[in-house]
């Protein structure tokens, strides 16, 4: 049976931008993701080159 | 400014305790009792959780209950919060935009705990503030817009066939436009490409024929895009294709336009025979293998320099790349590569680095302040780890020149109302959180036209432009915030202030009539341009002069 | 992930979701219960810099915006008697009973989008992470620099952070030494105070600091490849600790400066000019400690053909980016390729396909990648799972 959603493994920026890019076409995406709280290093980064702006 | 008819202004006030956060630091009584006494405010009511689904019911039962026809919640952040409000008030009949925050959470109990009297008085006037410029707010409606289920990809490089790809797979109908008589771009004219270790060929033709095979696709070749008129969702773009026009009617538009190689002229004595760049060197190593003897390879001519601050990302993976072929087809051809810093970054790059040393490719590092010379079949470098000058014999002299930007970058900008940066690349939303989207809607970009990439990061940023494009196309119908600017077409008098400062390309300039207009499809309602309007004619819906300027009393007064 | 099976178009999964013993639907993240909770737990979030408590959410802004209790600390799982959290909760969200449960899923594609981890600089003994206190991590680095973090992103030098921790302690445990007549052990206690008060009265900030690039990278005992955006990282943090302190003087010891992206060539030249880095050409031999705990580094200045040390106050390596120590679970469940590195292999001309049609993958899980590049990624896999969710799994070519 073809199912029309998706599953992705991993919660940091890279998951969340395409859970994000999926949601947004109105694709029924799972985030899965192994700590309380989605986001992964780059949470916690204090800022980001080259503009030196806050990552949250 | 008209105001709206006092006597309709009735005002429901939802002051939230945020379990301890708000509850815990300041006076909640207090802030209760006061918010009874502001002038139109006929209801008020405190919530453990205004944010619950008690909370949000209350509001809705209060709406009708006592005939609201303003709403004010007095808790946290607008940022997270503003939403669900509003649509609590939508649901119970009231427009959405006849509703105010106050942050007394943040910008109060949070930052002033040891003061309780001091931030339950701060607070009062914050929800007095609120309750002002409530009075004071009207009805604002979104647009609804219809959409172009179609998508023009302007540039037909590897980049532009992944994204126009991506989208004809999807099920959407694209229009690819290539100004070459072929698609394919820069590839077209390179020998191999490694760490695939293929000629470029294999990919283009296989890109090519499903493209070709793709009835969703229509390819356009020795085409240009002449015009591009309207906004996301809604362009009408005017492609020439070998002299003859037609108009395609797109909801998206993708820049992949690519780059061009710099010509070194007049530099490090650049002939096109014994001093060539790495492009060159590719026709040339395309028609076999010339005997060489002594190559020598010149990192960063034309970059990292005054004139071009940039380093190009690509030209030392290339000199590389040309280094281990000359080398294995030639083992007694002996290749020097004098460089700056080798980028060789990430992890196929660095294997190709490796694999070059051990195939005996002589690395030697030149400091910028004393940059090699070349002539008389030598080339002359200061040795800066030997502290001394070395001259190295060189029938062949390869410059590795940067990539720059097209020379169509500038109209295509123009047109599309998309910025380029200093070097004339395009430059994206934002470095780092939106690299493929423009600021404005419905326009994204991929590839060497945002800046110079690789193969693989050309092949990813079209399936990635694809699908930032795709978002829209997938849409049943978009809708225009209600939050947008006005700009008063009886005052203003065309001094273009507001267009110089709209970072969304939203702002129209009338010649025949000599006045400024908004195009609130593509408004933000950043403000911008009613903050720098002289003649006080543009305004912003949802922040007009009389709504702030009834904050400002209300604070000086308190 | 527990279970996965099916083919491109429908795949099935079985996914455990752990218990969070808190009701996500009831909790609004007021952080009474956090306030209150008695067990104090090393904050993993910033690497024990500080503690947390055994309530927890990793950080103030993070999503999903509910708390979760940690059962291997909370009292409440340890047998012990408390229950503070749930007698602090007003929305009535602690629920001690809730259970671990699985979830079945089916979906036409999957992205594998599992990250990296940080090289373990103890690997390397000779840089001394781990045995000396102020050679830190960039990460740790990060979090001593955020707003957000265990010093308000005040630069301190963890040698002081510790040491104003354990000066608290210290009379505790002095007077109960004095009590017990423990004369030796109590003298040496106060020993250790009067050390600490001086040394952290000496280094209230880190001011001199040595970045080393390519630690686990460019390394043919650990990894060969380039971690891709660690000079830029270490660039930023030296710009950064200068914005907070403007004596700061920032030492950056490199192989090659890879500044590839869009205006990184840039900002490196203007943390020379603006921020005063000094960028040391040569590749740093070993790491030893004074009796003051700052880091001396060894290294050869290629620029100047000479063998030179340098005293610090603190020491930021570049750690590596290594593949993900879950991937290999995660690649197996899957049935997908990875290449020698571990990371989920991929052919250029196809950057997010894996082996297996119908899965994908982006960012670091692939390689190391900086943030524009993943996010870019991102969108194209998600770009590769509509095209397969569209045409019920047709498209399958780039």
């Amino acid at each position: 049976m073809a199912s029309n959603e998706v599953l992705i493994i991993g919660g940091g920026i890279a998951g969340m931008q395409a859970a994000l890019d999926l949601g947004d076409m109105g694709i029924t995406v799972h985030l899965v993701e192994k700590n309380p709280s989605i986001g992964g290093k780059m949470a916690q980064l204090d800022k980001t080159f080259p503009t030196n702006d806050c990552t949250i | 400014m008209e105001d709206t008819a006092k006597s309709d202004v009735r005002i429901g006030v939802f002051i939230c305790d945020c379990g301890s956060n708000i509850a815990g630091y300041l006076s909640m009584k207090d802030l209760v009792e006061y918010a009874k006494t502001l002038p139109n405010v006929v209801f008020v009511q405190e919530n453990l959780y205004t944010c619950s689904e008690g909370g949000i019911n209350g509001i809705k039962a209060a709406i009708p209950a006592h005939g609201l026809t303003r709403v004010v919640v007095a808790s946290c952040t607008p940022r997270t919060h503003e939403p669900l409000f509003q649509n609590a008030c939508e649901e119970a009949g009231l427009n959405p935009y006849l509703f105010e925050m106050a942050n007394i959470r943040d910008q109060c109990s949070w930052v002033h705990q040891q003061v309780k009297e001091k931030a339950t008085e701060r607070a009062k006037g914050q929800i007095a503030m609120a309750v002002a410029k409530a009075a004071r707010l009207r009805e604002l409606s979104r647009i609804q817009l219809g959409i172009f289920y179609r998508a023009v990809v302007i540039g037909g490089g590897v980049s532009g066939m992944a994204a126009a790809m991506a989208l004809g797979n999807m099920g959407y109908e694209v229009h690819l436009v290539e100004k070459e008589e072929r698609l394919g771009g820069l590839l077209n004219h390179l020998n191999m490409v490694l760490p695939a270790k293929e000629p470029p060929s294999r990919l283009l033709d296989d890109l090519r024929t499903r493209l070709e095979n793709n009835p969703k696709v229509t390819v356009h070749t020795r085409a240009q895009v002449k015009k591009s008129e309207g906004y996301v969702g809604n362009y009408q773009v005017t492609i020439n294709e070998n002299g003859n026009e037609t108009v395609v009617k797109a909801g998206v538009i993708i820049v992949a336009t690519g780059a061009k190689v710099l010509k070194p002229e007049g530099l490090m004595g650049y002939d096109g025979e014994k001093v060539i760049t790495q492009l060159e060197l590719e026709s040339l190593l395309k028609q076999g293998t010339p005997s060489l003897k002594n190559v020598v390879m010149i990192q960063c001519v034309g970059s990292r320099c005054a004139e071009r601050t940039y380093c190009s990302r690509i030209c030392c993976m290339t000199s590389v790349k040309n280094a281990i072929l000359i080398r294995e087809a030639d083992p007694s051809a002996s290749v020097t590569i004098l460089y700056r810093d080798m980028q060789m970054y990430g992890v196929e790059n660095e294997d190709m680095f490796r694999r070059s040393k051990e195939l005996g490719v002589r690395y030697v590092t030149y400091d910028p302040e004393r940059p090699p010379e070349a002539g008389d079949g030598l080339v002359r470098v200061y040795h800066a780890r030997m502290g001394k000058e070395i001259a190295l014999p060189a029938d062949l002299v390869v410059l590795a020149t940067p990539l720059v930007a097209q020379d169509e970058a500038q109209q295509i900008s123009t047109m599309l109302k998309v910025p380029l940066n200093e070097n004339g690349f395009f430059l994206e939303g934002h470095v780092k959180l939106k690299p493929l989207d423009f600021a404005t809607d419905g326009v994204y970009l991929c590839g060497s036209a945002r800046f110079p990439s690789s193969i693989r990061e050309a092949v990813s940023q079209g399936l990635g432009a694809a699908s930032r494009a795709a978002i829209v196309l997938s849409k049943e119908a978009l809708f225009t915030s209600g939050i947008v600017a006005d700009i008063n077409p009886n005052t203003c008098c065309g001094c273009l202030g507001c267009l110089e400062v709209c970072p969304y390309g939203a702002i129209n300039f009338f010649q025949d009539r000599g006045i400024c207009q908004v195009n609130k499809v593509l408004c933000k309602g950043c403000g911008g341009c009613a903050a720098t309007c002289s003649s006080g004619s543009a305004r912003l819906d949802g922040f007009s002069n009389d709504q702030i300027y009834a904050q400002i009393e209300q604070a000086l007064a308190g | 992930m527990v279970e996965f099976s099916g083919e491109i178009g429908s795949f099935k999964a079985k996914v455990h979701r752990k218990a969070r013993y808190v009701d996500a639907s009831k909790c609004t993240a007021c952080g009474a219960c956090a306030e209150k909770c008695p067990t104090k737990v090393p904050n993993e979030f910033n690497f024990g810099l500080n503690d947390r408590k055994a309530i927890y959410k990793d950080y103030a802004q993070g999503i999903p915006s509910v708390y979760t209790i940690d059962p291997n600390h909370c009292r409440v799982f340890q047998g012990k008697k408390c229950g503070v959290c749930a007698k602090q909760c007003q929305a009535g969200a602690i629920d001690y009973e809730q259970k671990d449960s699985y979830v079945d899923l089916e979906v036409a594609a999957v992205i594998v989008a599992t990250g990296y981890d940080l090289f373990d600089a103890t690997r390397i003994p000779e840089y001394g992470y781990g045995r000396f206190p102020n050679v830190i991590s960039s990460l740790e680095m990060e979090r001593l620099l955020s707003a957000g973090g265990p010093t308000a992103g005040h630069l301190a030098r963890p040698s002081v952070v510790k040491g104003e921790a354990r000066l608290k302690e210290l009379p505790k445990l002095i007077a109960k030494a004095e009590k017990d007549e423990k004369t030796d052990a109590a003298s040496a206690l106060n020993k250790e105070r009067k050390w600490l008060e001086e040394h952290v009265h000496k280094y209230p900030t880190a001011k001199k600091l040595g970045f080393i690039q390519c630690v686990g990278s460019r390394d043919f005992r650990f990894h060969k490849y380039c971690s891709n955006y660690c000079c830029m990282h270490s660039i930023k943090e030296a710009i950064i600790a200068r914005d907070h302190e403007p004596e700061t003087e920032s030492y950056i010891f490199y192989m090659d400066l890879r500044t590839v992206g869009k205006g990184f060539e840039e900002y490196k030249i203007r943390g020379a000019k603006v921020s005063g880095l000094k960028y040391v050409r040569g590749r740093v031999a070993e790491v030893l400690q004074d009796e003051e705990l700052n880091p001396v580094v060894y290294f050869e200045d290629t620029e100047q053909r000479c063998v030179r040390s340098m005293t610090l106050d603190m020491v930021i390596l570049a750690n590596a980016c290594s593949a993900s120590k879950g991937i290999v679970t995660v690649a197996e469940l899957l049935g997908i390729a990875l290449d020698e590195n571990n990371f989920v292999k991929t052919h250029p001309n196809k950057p997010l396909d894996t082996s297996v049609p119908g899965i994908f993958t982006c960012g670091c899980a692939q390689g190391p990648l900086d943030i524009p590049e993943s996010v870019a990624q991102a969108s194209s896999a998600a770009a590769r799972a509509a095209e397969v969710v569209m045409t019920g799994g047709r498209a399958l070519a780039v």
